[in-house]
Parts: C-alpha cells; sequence; structure tokens
C-alpha cells in the first residue's frame, strides 16, 4: 500500500530541530516543510498546500499561540498541533480553547507525534470531504437535479 | 485575673493582713514581705506580675527597692504605697518605672482598680510579644519559601533550555535508526554496532528527560493551576519523594488505591505537597516496624465517607446537595497517635510537638488551607498508642471561578489527559 504523504509544516526557531524532526518525518514518508518563525509559518500557509502544523509555542518574536490564533483564522481547516514545555500546561489548555487539534510536551515521543498527526490529518480529511458534500448538494439544486 | 501573682510588700504586719483578706474576698490571692529585702529574696524564687509596695520601710525603703524590682525584673508592675503627705515619693516613683502610686489610707477599690490596671498593661505587652514572635516565624518561613521559589525559578530555566538540546538529539537519533532500516543499507558493515550505540543514545536521552520533567514537575509555580489527574499515580509519586526516609526507618508502605478512584480535577502540585505533609507526620509518629497505609476511594454523594461516619460534616451535606461525585484519600499509620487535648490544635498555625530543629507546626494548617481551597475536607481520627487516620475528601471536578462551566466538556479534558 503505497502511503498519501501528510503535508506537514514544521516551526521551531531551533534550526537544528526542524532540520532533524523534517528530516526523520520525510523518511517515514511525510512531506515536510521547514519554518523557522511565525512569520514564515503564516507566508509559507498562503503559498503552499499543507495538512498539519507542529508548532513550538515558545518562539521569539510571534509566540506560537498569536501564531496559532492566526492559522485559525486565515486557513481554519488546517490542524496544528503544538510542542510545549513541560509544566506549561495553562498554555497548552489555552491553545486547545483556540482549536488546536492537540498538543505534545517537548521533547517528544515519535509514536505519540505519529499517532497525532495522523488524527489531524484524518479530521481534516473528513472535514474537507463534508464540505465536498455540501457543495455538491448546493451544486446539484441549483443545476435543478433531482429532489 | 484570678491567677494574677501579687505580691504585698509592707512593714506593718495588720495592714498586709487587712489588704490580703479583702483581696481574697475579691479572689485575689497576695504573697506577704514584710521589708525590701524579704520582698526581693521571694521575688528570685517566684516571679511576681504586681508588687504592692510601702515606700517608707524601715531598712531598704520602697523606692530602693523599687529600683531593685525595675532592674532585674521588667515585665513586674510596681504599685506604690506612699504617705498621705509625701506626694514626691509617688512621682520620683513613676519616674523610677512603678505603675502609679496610691496614697495611704488605702481604699480597696482604688486599689483593685490600679492592680487591674497593671495587669492589663501586662498583658498587653504579652500579646505583643507573642505577635512579634509570630510575625518573626513567619518571615523565616517566608524566607525559606521565597528561597525555594528562587531555586525552583533557575531549575525549571535550566530543565527548559536543556530540553530543547534533547529534543534535537532525540529527533537525530530516530532519524538515524529510520535509515538503518532503508534497503539501501541492508549490507551495511557493522550496521548492529550502529544500532546498538543508537540504542544507548536514545535510552539516556529518555532519562534525561525523565530527569527534566520531574524538575519541572517538583517546582511547579505556585499558583494554583488545576489540571486533570490520575490519583494512583498522585499517589505513587508522592510515596517515591519520601521513600528514603521510609527505608531508612523500617517502615511499610501499603498503597490501597483502586483504578477505579480515577482521575480527578484539581491542583496536582498543591494536593502533592498535602500528601507529602501527610505522609512525613506519620512518619514522624510511626516506630520502625510500623505500618503506614494509603488509599483512595469514589464516594458517591449519597455513601457516608467511613471517616466521617461519626457525625454529620457540613461538607458532606453540600454534597449531597450538589450532587458531586468525590474521592476520598486517607493515610492511616500505625505510630503514636495524638491526644485528645491536641486533636483541635493540629490544624493551627505553629502547633508542634516536635522539636524546634524538627517541626515548624505549619504542615497541617496549610494542608488543611489548601484542601479547603480546592473544595473539600480534611479530618482526623486517632487513638493513642494505635495510631492516626487523616482522611481528605475532594470533590472530582473542582470549578473555581475563573474556570466558567463551558471549560470542562468532558471530551476537551480527556485529550488533555495527562
Ligand atoms: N500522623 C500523626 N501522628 C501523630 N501526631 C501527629 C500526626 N500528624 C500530626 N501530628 C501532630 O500534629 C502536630 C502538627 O503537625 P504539623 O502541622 O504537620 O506540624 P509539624 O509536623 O511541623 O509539627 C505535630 O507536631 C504532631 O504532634
Ligand atoms: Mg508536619
Amino acid at each position: 500500500m503505497i502511503k498519501i504523504p501528510t503535508k506537514i509544516l514544521v516551526v521551531d526557531d531551533e534550526k537544528d530541530f526542524v532540520e532533524m524532526l523534517s528530516l526523520r518525518l520525510n523518511e517515514t514518508g511525510e512531506k515536510v516543510t521547514p519554518a523557522y518563525s511565525g512569520k514564515e509559518c503564516l507566508d509559507l500557509l498562503e503559498k503552499d498546500n499543507i495538512d498539519v502544523v507542529i508548532l513550538d509555542i515558545k518562539m521569539p518574536g510571534m509566540d506560537g499561540i498569536e501564531v496559532l490564533k492566526e492559522i485559525k483564522k486565515r486557513f481554519p481547516l488546517i490542524e496544528v498541533i503544538m510542542l510545549t514545555g513541560h509544566g506549561t500546561t495553562e498554555t497548552a489548555v489555552e491553545g486547545m480553547k483556540l482549536g488546536a487539534f492537540d498538543y505534545l510536551l517537548k521533547p517528544a515521543d515519535f509514536d505519540d507525534l505519529s499517532e497525532k498527526l495522523e488524527g489531524a490529518r484524518k479530521k481534516k480529511d473528513e472535514q474537507e470531504e463534508r464540505i465536498r458534500k455540501a457543495e455538491a448538494k448546493l451544486l446539484s439544486r441549483k443545476t435543478g437535479g433531482v429532489f | 485575673m484570678e491567677n494574677i501573682r501579687l505580691l504585698l510588700v509592707d512593714d506593718e504586719e495588720d495592714f498586709r493582713n487587712i489588704i490580703a483578706r479583702r483581696l481574697k474576698k475579691r479572689g485575689l490571692s497576695a504573697e506577704q514581705a514584710g521589708n525590701g529585702e524579704e520582698c526581693l529574696a521571694m521575688l528570685e524564687k517566684n516571679q511576681a506580675d504586681v508588687v504592692i509596695l510601702d515606700v517608707k520601710m524601715p531598712g531598704m525603703d520602697g523606692l530602693e527597692v523599687l529600683h531593685h524590682i525595675k532592674k532585674k525584673y521588667q515585665k513586674t508592675e510596681v504599685i506604690l504605697l506612699t504617705a498621705h503627705s509625701s506626694t514626691p515619693d509617688g512621682v520620683e516613683g513613676i519616674k523610677a518605672g512603678a505603675f502609679d502610686y496610691l496614697t495611704k489610707p488605702v481604699e480597696l477599690e482604688h486599689l483593685l482598680e490600679k492592680i487591674k490596671q497593671a495587669y492589663e498593661k501586662i498583658q498587653r505587652l504579652e500579646d505583643k510579644e507573642k505577635e512579634a514572635e509570630f510575625r518573626e516565624k513567619m518571615e523565616q518561613q517566608m524566607i525559606v519559601t521565597e528561597r525555594l521559589a528562587s531555586l525552583g525559578t533557575l531549575a525549571t530555566g535550566v530543565a527548559h533550555e536543556i530540553n530543547n538540546p534533547l529534543a534535537i538529539i532525540k529527533e537525530a537519533t530516530g532519524w538515524m535508526e529510520l535509515l538503518l532500516k532503508k534497503e539501501e543499507l541492508a549490507e551495511m558493515p557493522r550496521k548492529a554496532d550502529f544500532e546498538k550505540g543508537l540504542g544507548k543514545i536514545e535510552k539516556s536521552v529518555e532519562r534525561a528527560r525523565r530527569i527534566t520533567h520531574q524538575l519541572l514537575d517538583f517546582v511547579q509555580k505556585h499558583d494554583s493551576a488545576l489540571s486533570e489527574i490520575n490519583l494512583e499515580e498522585l499517589v505513587e509519586e508522592s510515596v517515591r519523594l519520601i521513600n528514603r526516609e521510609v527505608v531508612n526507618k523500617d517502615i511499610e508502605i501499603v498503597r490501597k488505591t483502586k483504578p477505579s478512584a480515577g482521575n480527578i480535577w484539581t491542583d496536582p502540585y498543591r494536593l502533592r505537597q498535602v500528601l507529602i505533609n501527610l505522609l512525613n507526620n506519620a512518619i514522624h509518629a510511626t516506630s520502625p516496624g510500623g505500618k503506614i497505609t494509603i488509599s483512595s476511594s469514589v464516594l458517591s454523594h449519597f455513601q457516608a465517607p467511613a471517616c466521617l461516619r461519626s457525625q454529620a460534616s457540613p461538607a458532606r451535606e453540600q454534597r449531597k446537595n450538589n450532587s458531586t461525585e468525590a474521592v476520598e484519600l486517607r493515610v492511616e499509620d500505625t505510630g503514636q497517635g495524638i491526644p485528645k487535648e491536641n486533636l483541635k490544635k493540629i490544624f493551627e498555625p505553629f502547633f508542634s510537638t516536635k522539636s524546634p530543629g524538627k517541626g515548624t507546626g505549619l504542615g497541617l494548617f496549610v494542608s488543611q488551607g489548601i484542601i479547603n481551597k480546592l473544595g473539600g475536607n480534611i479530618e482526623v481520627e486517632s487513638e493513642v498508642g494505635k495510631g492516626t487516620v487523616f482522611c481528605i475528601t475532594l470533590p472530582r471536578y473542582h470549578k473555581t471561578e475563573e474556570e466558567p462551566e463551558k471549560n470542562s466538556r468532558p471530551d476537551f479534558w480527556k485529550k488533555l489527559g495527562l
């Protein structure tokens, strides 16, 4: 079976981390784009087609929570998995309230990450499927399809 | 005022006896001395609160005695008795530190009034002293707390900083492991060696990660943060933290936590602090060979918790009304027990039966404060020589004002499951 790659954007100001996680995820068959700041993340989302964003919460400049808000406003269908420091549960809670799919403590367990990526991807697919169906219905009504 | 220690000093025995008898009738007993030397000798043995002192005495006169008293016993108040004609003596006396003076012949009501005032002054001073002592203790406690807090800040910073490079090492290792599994590397020489090395790195990263997470756990910042926690894990963690003392003392710790007690929504760090306080107390009270049992169970709101069965408690009534599910945590020891007369006092701040270096008397006070804040209740039952049970009941979902209803959607919290 050929795996359909999930298009992932990894956002962290730690360049080495982004690079290593990207290489690892690519090796498991995903398609990863790196970003090193909140701004770069948002710019890339404008251009590229992304399914899931893995987003570090603690970044200089625009922090993860701000980026998350912006993503949810501008690209509501894109799912976000947050990377948080241990003991910052409040931030995780805030992120979940703002619509993040889930969160992981840094350093995260790779199996956990894979599982959550799959969940996020599935959620996004289903959401898109529903929208497609709704649109199809709308279209068939407009064109006077069978009632 | 009945237990006030009075000393009556006058060279006229008849006068002393009359006054003493009258005071007695009003419920005050006074010691007597016939001259200055005798007075000082008596004070040497038993201090007095108030000395009623005649000024005109053969030998050492009243003013001289007053000087001695004020030099040696600052807390003792002196009421001088002067002859009608010698007001200057009285004024002199007050300058030298007497509380006041009365002129002879003495009216009992006046004397009583003066004694009362002097006694009140003494009590005011004592209260002030106690307050100062209390404040000093509090300040010391604050210093300790602050020191811990700044240590915590440092440790937290370090732990966070270390987590980032750890994450990089971890991903790099995982990546290389993936590469080794690729077909193109199937025939790689000494592949097993590489795999072994990577395995070791991975394990060590995991170990370091555990340490940083524990450190971050332990020094959590102090403002309340609620989260969902597993009771069993909490108990496990607390026991681990006090384990060394237990092993040293040869005390057995039994855990009777039921998995069904499950998760509760509360402040994990504070609750753990309470558990550790209770466990430490139990360890202190238990002799080698003894046993400490920690148990947790679920209370449906209708069932009276075992440890509260003796009387209706307001907290239980409340639970009934709100029909909130509650959990119970018990810490039971086979230690020395708590005497009845102390049971009421143990939750007071600074009440401790331990030597100053060992006990602060704040453990239970703080614990009760925390538990009440978390919407729960802490109770104690004890029998001297047999042991003690501390019993905490907590609502399963504790809501604070800042946590509005909509935030407690169950599926939402399940996702956060820590
Ligand atoms: N499990 C116990 N068994 C016997 N006595 C206890 C127990 N727990 C508390 N006490 C009594 O209550 C007092 C107050 O406890 P606490 O507030 O923790 O202060 P501290 O432990 O510093 O003395 C103790 O000094 C002790 O006399
Ligand atoms: Mg204690």
